[in-house]
């Protein structure tokens, strides 16, 4: 490398002799060096270092435009260069700072490159590439914004998150429940007529709220709010010392619990199923094109696990989808395997340079294989997903098509790689063209081949738990559906299920493939 | 008795490898061919089973003209004709007794050969092959498990199964070391000595042509330069070396030059 950006090896009096060939400058030092202060680069090229002056030239020139890009996007709101300057050196006063100073150093130095490397010595060592290093690594911090403290500081919050994700057990089970609750209406505002009290029914739950009508909680201009009415419930028939839970109910059906000093509200059960609590009457945006009297209800609601625990939606859902995925890493694989073999003939370099023709055939399969390949599994998911329409298919044909090219690059390259002497030592027995391939070409080609695929198919299930997230079926579907829901247990499991899938897959087929090849 | 007439083969780039080379060789000779790399040894050997084919010339195994045989003949001719190599070429992968019983295949239907199975008369003969060369307890290892002496000798076990009537052997001692060069010779001089099987070898190695040699013949840029029976051999000067290995060539060895000093 150091040899291909212009530097003379030092500490080798042999080499440097051997240099004497080198044709001389055609600049004196004092024009090189002005030439490069000038234009960075040039009297490198001047003292014929083309190689250390282009990559002086592009790095300054790179330097600056991504300098300028950088302080337009921090004072995207001033105008006129000092301006932005002035606003991006306030705002990032290291960075930017830093950047100047280095690409007017780097500058100079090129400079007094230029001046010494007129000189038939040609000295001056690496030590500005270093320069240009530290440069290109500062950009690459700020472009990234990488921010270290911010990494440390908030760390903690990830905490909640993290504990639910590494350990969502609690989510895996649940019991059935059920729910009692006794309902009472509540006329906003009052009028001449409140509504009458619910009637009791014995054995049934029952709560009465005195008052039956009010106003309910507002904002005034300042925001502040204006507490509404207080309502005294009174319940009675419930289970004995069990949480019942307050709701409220307003006229187009919206339910919640209601919240008070930031606390849902919440009352215990006495000995006898009763309870009695004070409320108030809670904030709803009411419309303004609402006319006369809203009929609201006020709810206690006691849910009780019962039964014994089962297995939850999101553990049922993510066995289902596990095995989804693994049958569909499993059937892309297969398609793939038997698509890629042949293609992989064509793209053998040995079998297709007979003739002008097939190579051609070689070249197009090649430049076909190679484009495939460097197009993510995920771009290829929604692609199927256009065609087939969303679900565990279109993740087949995305994975089939990337293994088709994965597959058959390694497979040509493995067909390449076949050794032709015992090829021809099976041909020296006496044996037929068919015994030849049989026994010479069959047994070498077979254990990679059998080796690729099953790594193929570790690679196509790993693939597959995250096509899910761009519409291709398996567990992906699911882990970006919850993730989406904020619920951070449901996907805790599928994660598990994936790094344990994942685990024994990759034991398995490192197993097999020690055993096999 | 295999002769060898005005044999010449020029490559499709247009290198001569074989210039108008004539020589005969009795059954139950054990002929070396010594040369530079590149002088044509490999060419010749290969083109006595028509691995390669011969540009000019005739190759006549008793009476029978090897480069007019068609596919089918020449099947029946390879058959008889083993050859060991310098590489050994193995199929690496598969298991000593099938790299052995590959020896057989000229032998057997070709559509049963593609089911990989074999009549336990051939796999008895296989396993005597190992036995004789002393490696039958290796016969279930892969071959690429083996060291170089015994992956040779899997080659000569497959050579031997074809029952041959000559051995072609092209460099079979070039990747190993003196002791095991020896120890591979002496299994082809036991079977040409007790079997009367003819060999026909290219070596390097000087000391090794005098200790093994019926018959030598010198090759040097496709052409034959020398010719001797034994005695020739071991009374061998530096300049005829010379005239085989070129001017710039000198003897190596320290053994080379203590098996001379002997011979003198």
């Amino acid at each position: 490398m150091s040899a291909n950006i212009g530097i003379p090896p030092t500490g080798n009096g042999g080499r440097s002799g051997q240099q004497s060939e080198q044709r001389p400058s055609l600049a004196s030092a004092p024009v090189a060096g002005i030439a490069s202060l000038i234009v960075p680069g040039l009297g490198q090229l001047l003292a014929r270092q083309l190689q250390r002056g282009l990559i002086l030239m592009g790095s300054l020139l790179t330097f600056i435009a991504l300098l300028a890009w950088r302080i337009n996007l921090i004072a995207t709101r001033q105008t006129g260069w000092s301006a932005k300057l002035s606003r991006a050196l306030n705002r990032e006063p290291f960075f930017i700072g830093l950047m100047i100073v280095g690409i007017a150093g780097l500058w100079l130095w090129n400079a007094w490159d230029a001046y010494r490397q007129t000189g038939p010595a040609k000295r001056g060592g690496a030590a500005i590439f270093v320069l240009i290093i530290v440069l290109f690594f500062t950009l690459g911090w700020q472009i990234s914004e990488i921010n270290l403290y911010k990494a440390v500081a908030e760390f903690a919050d990830t905490l909640p998150l993290l504990t639910k994700v590494l350990w969502p057990w609690e989510a895996a089970v649940t019991r059935r429940t059920d729910a009692i609750s006794a309902r009472a209406q509540i006329a906003v505002p009052c009028t001449d007529t409140p509504p009458p009290a619910p009637v009791e029914t014995p054995g049934q739950p029952y709560i009465v709220s005195d008052p039956t009508c009010g106003d309910l909680s507002d904002l005034d201009e300042d925001n502040e709010i204006e507490p509404g009415t207080d309502l005294s419930l009174v319940g009675r028939g419930f289970e004995p010392n069990t949480l019942a839970e307050i709701r409220w109910s307003d006229p187009i059906g919206n339910e919640f619990q209601i919240r008070q000093d930031g606390e849902y509200l919440a009352v215990m059960t006495d000995d006898e199923g009763n309870f009695a609590v004070d409320i108030i009457m809670p904030y709803r945006l009411v419309p303004p094109s609402a006319r006369g009297t809203q009929e609201h209800e006020v709810e206690a609601r006691q849910v009780s696990e019962i039964g014994p625990l089962i297995a939850s939606d999101p553990l049922k859902l993510s066995i289902e989808r596990m095995i989804e995925t693994i049958f569909l890493g499993m059937m892309a694989t297969a398609f793939g395997i038997v698509l890629a073999v042949p293609v992989s003939f064509l793209a053998a370099k040995n079998l297709m340079s007979g003739s002008w023709a097939t190579l051609s055939i070689y070249y197009v399969t090649r430049t076909i294989l190679n484009i495939v390949r460097s197009i993510e599994p995920l771009i290829w998911v929604i692609i199927a997903a256009q065609w087939v329409g969303l679900g565990p298919f279109a993740g087949v044909l995305a994975l089939t098509v990337h293994t088709i090219a994965a597959l058959g690059k390694l497979c040509s390259e493995a067909i390449e790689g076949i050794n032709p002497g015992p090829i021809e030592a099976v041909q020296a027995t006496g044996a037929t063209r068919l015994q030849t391939i049989m026994y010479g070409v069959v047994p070498q080609m077979v254990p990679p081949f059998i080796s690729f695929s099953i790594y193929r198919w570790d690679v196509n299930v790993r693939m597959s738990t995250v096509i899910g997230l761009v519409g291709g079926g398996g567990i992906g579907f699911i882990l970006i559906q919850y993730i989406r829901l904020l619920n951070f247990r449901a996907p805790g499991i599928a994660v598990w299920f994936i790094a344990i899938t994942v685990a024994i897959l990759d034991y398995v087929s490192a197993e097999i493939r020690e055993r096999y090849i | 008795m295999l002769e060898v007439k005005n044999l010449t083969k020029v490559y499709d780039d247009g290198t001569v490898a074989l210039r108008n080379v004539s020589f005969t060789v009795e059954d139950g000779e054990f002929l070396i061919i010594i040369g530079l790399s590149g002088s044509g040894k490999s060419t010749l050997l290969r083109c006595i089973n028509r691995l390669v084919e011969p540009t000019e010339g005739q190759i006549l195994w008793d009476g029978e003209d090897i480069t007019a045989a068609d596919p089918a003949q020449l099947r029946q001719i390879r058959r008889r004709i083993g050859m060991i190599f310098q590489q050994f070429n193995l199929i690496n992968r598969s298991k000593v007794i099938a790299n052995v019983l590959t020896g057989r295949l000229g032998y057997n239907n070709q559509w049963q050969s593609l089911l990989q199975r074999f009549s336990p008369e051939d796999k008895a003969m296989a396993m005597a092959a190992l036995k004789r060369l002393g490696i039958e307890d290796q016969a279930q290892k892969r071959a690429d498990e083996l060291s170089g002496g015994q992956q040779q000798r899997v080659g000569i076990a497959r050579a031997l199964v074809q029952q041959p009537k000559i051995i072609l052997a092209d460099e079979p001692v070039a990747s190993l070391d003196p002791v095991l060069a020896h120890s591979i010779l002496l299994h082809l001089e036991d079977l040409n000595q007790t079997e009367g099987i003819t060999v026909v070898c290219s070596l390097h190695y000087l000391d090794l042509v005098q200790r093994y040699a019926t018959r030598v013949i010198g090759l040097r840029l496709g052409e034959i330069v020398y010719h001797g029976v034994q005695s020739d051999i071991r009374a061998m000067t530096d300049e005829q070396f010379k005239g085989i290995y070129g001017e710039e060539a000198e003897r190596v060895g320290g053994g080379l030059e203590g098996s001379l000093g002997g011979a003198a």
